[in-house]
C-alpha cells in the first residue's frame, strides 16, 4: 500500500534521530529504541494526522515526548529490566551504554524543561518553531531556555565550542 | 566539536526495525487490545473452599498491631473490632504476615532505597527514573481509564442482571449504563440521568450533577448507584507542564440514592489516594482493587540531594506506603492494619495492592487486606479473587507500549495469589507461579477448583502460547497440567473458557482457532484447529453448536475490515466456519475492543453489535437463520461518542439504544 511505503520510508529516515533524542532525554539505548518504536507505531496508527499536520516533525517529536511522559506518569515501580540486551539491540550495545552514560552525566545538571529544549533544538536539529510546537510553548520560550541551557552546559565544560548563531536564535 | 555533539554522532544506532514497527502498528490499528476472553458458569469450588474454611477457622488474625503509629487507624466507620468472623488475612507461605508495622516498613524501605537518587525516585533523570516502573501502571490504569478499550473483554452467554456483558456470571462489572429492567441509569461525564424504560417510550426522570467526577463508570445495587471515577486532580491541567509535580492517582467512589428516581440524591463521597485497578459487584458487595505506588516525598535538589533523599526514604512510615481513605471530605486516614498487609516472598514490583470490600449502603465500612507488592491483574469468580503480578515484561516494550500489554515478571514468571471471598471480606488461600506471561485478567479462569491460565511467551518459555492448569494443595497453587506449542510465534487474540473446554485464538497472518479439552485438568488435549483468514478478537457462544467470532479480516473487495464469522463447534475436532459477513474495507468491529458493545438476544436469535467506518457508527443487526448470517445496518452515532453506544436488553424483550446524547428503544423487526 502507498500508505505503508510512505510510512516505511519515513520510519527509516526518522529512526536515528528519534533513538538518539530518546537517549539524550534520559533513556538507556535499549529503552530508547523501544521508545522510538512506540513513537513510530503511534505515528502509523495516526498517519493521516501525521502527514496532515502543518509540521510533521514537531508532531512526531510531540508523540515521542508523550510516550516518554506516559511512561513516567505511572509511578509504580516494577522490576528492573534484565541486564542483557535483547537480540534486536544496537550492534555495538556496550559502546552505546557507555555513550549514554556519558550523555546522562553531562546533561544531568539541566532541568527537565531546559533539557527538552536543548535535545530537540540543538541536537535533533528541529527549528525554533518546530521545537516550540513539539513542546507546546511559545518560540520565545524556546529561545530563552536554549540560551540559558547552552550557557550552563558551557560553564560545565560540556559544550566548550558554543555555536553563537544557535544560542542567539534564528 | 564538543563532547556532547560527538556523542550524538557516535551513538551506535541499529537499522530501523521497520517490519516490527509495521507489524505492531497493524496489530494496534486492527485490534487495539487483542485478548478477549469469555467465560462460563462456575461450579462450586470444592477444593479451594475447603482450604479457605480451614484457614479462616484455624488462624484468626490478631486484632492489634504493635507500634502502628497513627497510620493504621481504622476509619470510624469500619465495623467493630469484635467482628472476628470476617477478619481476613491469615497469611502464610508465599505471602508473609509482617511481625509488626516496623517490619512492614522495613520491607518497603529496603526495596525503595535502591530506587531513590539525587533527583528523587529514579535515575538518571528524575522524570525518567521509573521508565521501567511504568509497565504496571500502564496496565494498572488501563482497565479503568480507557474502560474496556484497554483490556480484554468478555461475555457470559447472557448479560448481567444490570444489562452488561461481564467476565463471570454473577459478578457484575461497571459500565456507563445500568438497568434493573424498568429503570435505566446512565452516566455521561459527571451527569447521572435516570430513565423509565417500562413504557412504550423511554422517559427521562431525573438528573444529578456529580460535581468533580471524571472517567466514571457505575454499578447498580438495588436502589443505590455506586459511581467509580476520580476527582480530576490526577489529570494534569497542562499536558506539557511540569509532570514531576503531578499528583499520585486518585479514586473517588460516590453513592447515589435513586429510590426516588426523579430526584437522585448523593449519599456518600469516598476518596482514596490510590489508583483503581478493578471493581466488581457480587450481590450487594462491591469490591475494589486499588494500587498505591511509590509515595510522594518532598525530595531535595542540588548538592547533597542523593544522601538527603535516601534519608527521606529511610524515614518513611507506614503512612507513606499504605493507601488512605477520606469520607465526605474528612481528613484522610489509613484503613489497613499492618497485619493485613502481606509481604510477598517473590520479588514482585514495589507498590501496595489493596483489596477493599464494602456494601453499597455503607461505602465507608471497609474490609481490606493488601499485598505489599505490585499484583495488579484482578480476576474475580463468584467466590474467589486472584491477583497476579506482572513484575516487569520479559521484553522491555511489552509493558511499556500500551498496545501490547503483555505482563510477566522480569524473571519470566507470573505470580498468582488466591483469596477466598466471604461477603465484604477476603482471606488468603495460597499462591502459585507459572513460567510465562499472563496477558490480562481474561487469560485467567477458574472452574471446579482448577485455575486455568492462558500463558504467553517469556524468557523462560519457548516462543509459543500455553494453557496451564493449577490446583490448590495446601497453601500452594500447584501446576497440574499444561499444553504447549499453541500458536508458535503468534500472539493470543482471544480466549473463551468453558467448564471443560478452552477456545483460543492466536494470530500472525491467519487465525488459528484452537479447541482444547480441559475435562482432565492434568492433561489438556488439543481437539481441533481451524485456520481462516483474519482473526476473531471476540468470541460469543450461542449454544453447544455455534460460536460467533467478531474480528478483522480481508474483505472481498480488497483491503482489510471488520468481519463476523459463524462457527460450527458441534464436533470440536472438525471446527467449521459456516458463514462470514464482511463489513467492507476500513470498517471496524467495535465489539472487538469492547464486548459491552455486543448484545445477543437468544429468543430472537439475533445479535446487535456496533461497527464503524471512519467517524460514523452503526448498529449491525445480525440474524442467524439456518447457518446463514443476515445483516442490517443502522446509522446511530458519530465521532468519539461511538464508544458510548450500548444496546441494553430488557427482560421484556425490548432493547434500549444508548448513544452519546439519546436514550431510546431500538426497533427490532
Amino acid at each position: 500500500m502507498e500508505h505503508d511505503t510512505e510510512f516505511a520510508d519515513y520510519a527509516r529516515r526518522a529512526w536515528g534521530s528519534l533513538v538518539r533524542s530518546a537517549v539524550f532525554l534520559g533513556c538507556s539505548p535499549h529503552e530508547a529504541e523501544d521508545l522510538a518504536q512506540t513513537t513510530l507505531v503511534r505515528c502509523y496508527t495516526a498517519w493521516p494526522s501525521v502527514t496532515g499536520a502543518d509540521n510533521r516533525t514537531a508532531y512526531v517529536y510531540r508523540i515521542l515526548l508523550n510516550c516518554l511522559r506516559d511512561s513516567r506518569r505511572r509511578r509504580w515501580w516494577g522490576e528492573r529490566p534484565t541486564a542483557e540486551l535483547p537480540e534486536t539491540a544496537a550492534p555495538d550495545a556496550a559502546a552505546a551504554v557507555d555513550v549514554a552514560d556519558a550523555v546522562h552525566r553531562a546533561l544531568a545538571g539541566l532541568s527537565k524543561r531546559n533539557r527538552d529544549v536543548v535535545v530537540l533544538r540543538y541536537f535533533a536539529g528541529l527549528t525554533e518553531q518546530q521545537t516550540a510546537d513539539a513542546l507546546g510553548v511559545p518560540s520565545g520560550t524556546v529561545k530563552s531556555r536554549l540560551s540559558r541551557s547552552l550557557a550552563q552546559l558551557a560553564a560545565d565544560d560540556h559544550l566548550t565550542d558554543l555555536r553563537p548563531d544557535l544560542a542567539g536564535g534564528s | 566539536m564538543t563532547d556532547l555533539e560527538r556523542h550524538w554522532e557516535e551513538l551506535p544506532v541499529g537499522p530501523a526495525p521497520v517490519d516490527a514497527i509495521m507489524r505492531r502498528a497493524r496489530a494496534a490499528a486492527g485490534d487495539r487490545e487483542p485478548t478477549r476472553r469469555t467465560r462460563a458458569s462456575l461450579k462450586r469450588v470444592g477444593v479451594l473452599a475447603c482450604v479457605a474454611a480451614a484457614f479462616v477457622a484455624g488462624t484468626l488474625v490478631a486484632q492489634q498491631d504493635s507500634g502502628s503509629g497513627g497510620s493504621t487507624r481504622i476509619p470510624a466507620t469500619e465495623p467493630a473490632q469484635g467482628d472476628a468472623a470476617i477478619t481476613p488475612a491469615a497469611f502464610h507461605g508465599e505471602l508473609q504476615r509482617p511481625e509488626s508495622c516496623e517490619r512492614l516498613v522495613d520491607h518497603y524501605v529496603s526495596r525503595a532505597v535502591d530506587l531513590v537518587g539525587r533527583h528523587g525516585w529514579s535515575s538518571p533523570y528524575s522524570e525518567l527514573g521509573n521508565l521501567h516502573a511504568a509497565f504496571d501502571g500502564v496496565r494498572a490504569n488501563t482497565e479503568r481509564l480507557s474502560g474496556y478499550a484497554g483490556y480484554a473483554k468478555t461475555t457470559g452467554a447472557r448479560a448481567s442482571e444490570t444489562g452488561t456483558n461481564v467476565q463471570e456470571q454473577g459478578v457484575d462489572e461497571p459500565d456507563t449504563v445500568k438497568t434493573d429492567g424498568e429503570l435505566l441509569v446512565r452516566l455521561r461525564g459527571a451527569e447521572l440521568t435516570t430513565y423509565d424504560v417500562s413504557g412504550d417510550a423511554v422517559a427521562e426522570l431525573g438528573r444529578l450533577d456529580l460535581g468533580d467526577f471524571h472517567d466514571g463508570e457505575i454499578l447498580l445495587v438495588g436502589d443505590t448507584v455506586v459511581a467509580l471515577g476520580n476527582d480530576g486532580t490526577r489529570a494534569p491541567s497542562d499536558p506539557y507542564g511540569d509532570y514531576e509535580q503531578e499528583p499520585s492517582p486518585q479514586t473517588r467512589v460516590l453513592t447515589v440514592d435513586i429510590g426516588e428516581p426523579t430526584e437522585p440524591a448523593l449519599l456518600r463521597t469516598v476518596d482514596y489516594d490510590a489508583a483503581l485497578l478493578a471493581a466488581r459487584q457480587h450481590d450487594d458487595t462491591v469490591r475494589l482493587t486499588l494500587s498505591k505506588g511509590l509515595p510522594d516525598l518532598d525530595f531535595a535538589r542540588g548538592r547533597g540531594a542523593a544522601r538527603a533523599n535516601r534519608e527521606l526514604v529511610e524515614n518513611t512510615t507506614v503512612a507513606d506506603w499504605l493507601p488512605r481513605v477520606s469520607v465526605d471530605g474528612s481528613e484522610p486516614s489509613g484503613f489497613l492494619r499492618c497485619a493485613r498487609v502481606a509481604v510477598p516472598r517473590a520479588e514482585i514490583g514495589l507498590a501496595t495492592t489493596a483489596v477493599v470490600g464494602f456494601t453499597a449502603d455503607d461505602p465507608a465500612g471497609l474490609e481490606a487486606l493488601a499485598v505489599a507488592g505490585d499484583a495488579p491483574l484482578t480476576y474475580e469468580s463468584a467466590d474467589h479473587l486472584y491477583l497476579a503480578s506482572t513484575g516487569g515484561p520479559d521484553f522491555f516494550c511489552r509493558g511499556f507500549c500500551s498496545f501490547d500489554g503483555i505482563s510477566g515478571a522480569v524473571d519470566g514468571t507470573t505470580h498468582v495469589y488466591a483469596f477466598s471471598l466471604d461477603g465484604t471480606g477476603a482471606s488468603y488461600l495460597g499462591a502459585g507461579e507459572v513460567e510465562g506471561t499472563v496477558r490480562d485478567r481474561w487469560s485467567m479462569d477458574e472452574s471446579d477448583g482448577v485455575l486455568r491460565l492462558a500463558v504467553g511467551p517469556s524468557s523462560e518459555t519457548g516462543n509459543f502460547n500455553s494453557i496451564v492448569t493449577l490446583r490448590a494443595a495446601g497453601d500452594e497453587l500447584v501446576e497440574v497440567g499444561r499444553i504447549d506449542r499453541l500458536g508458535v510465534g503468534e500472539d493470543i487474540k482471544s480466549v473463551r473458557w468453558f467448564d471443560g473446554l478452552a477456545l483460543l485464538v492466536t494470530f500472525r497472518q491467519v487465525d488459528p482457532l484452537y479447541a482444547v479439552d480441559l475435562t482432565t485438568p492434568r492433561s489438556p488435549r488439543l481437539l481441533g484447529e481451524l485456520k481462516i483468514p483474519g482473526f476473531s478478537s471476540y468470541l460469543h457462544p450461542l449454544g453447544p453448536m455455534r460460536v460467533v467470532g467478531v474480528g478483522t479480516g480481508p474483505q472481498p473487495g480488497g483491503g482489510s475490515g471488520a468481519q463476523l464469522g459463524l462457527f460450527d463447534v458441534t464436533d470440536l475436532s472438525a471446527l467449521r466456519r459456516l458463514d462470514v459477513h464482511s463489513y467492507g474495507a476500513g470498517t471496524r468491529a467495535r465489539a472487538g475492543d469492547d464486548p459491552r458493545q455486543f448484545t445477543w438476544l437468544p429468543e430472537q436469535r439475533t445479535m446487535l453489535t456496533v461497527t464503524s467506518r471512519g467517524r460514523t457508527g452503526y448498529v449491525s443487526t445480525v440474524s442467524i437463520d439456518r447457518g446463514r448470517l443476515g445483516n442490517e445496518q443502522t446509522q446511530v452515532e458519530y465521532g468519539d461518542d461511538i464508544e458510548q453506544v450500548r444496546l441494553v436488553p430488557l427482560p421484556d424483550g425490548k432493547v434500549v439504544l444508548v448513544t452519546g446524547e439519546d436514550v431510546e428503544f431500538f426497533p427490532l423487526d
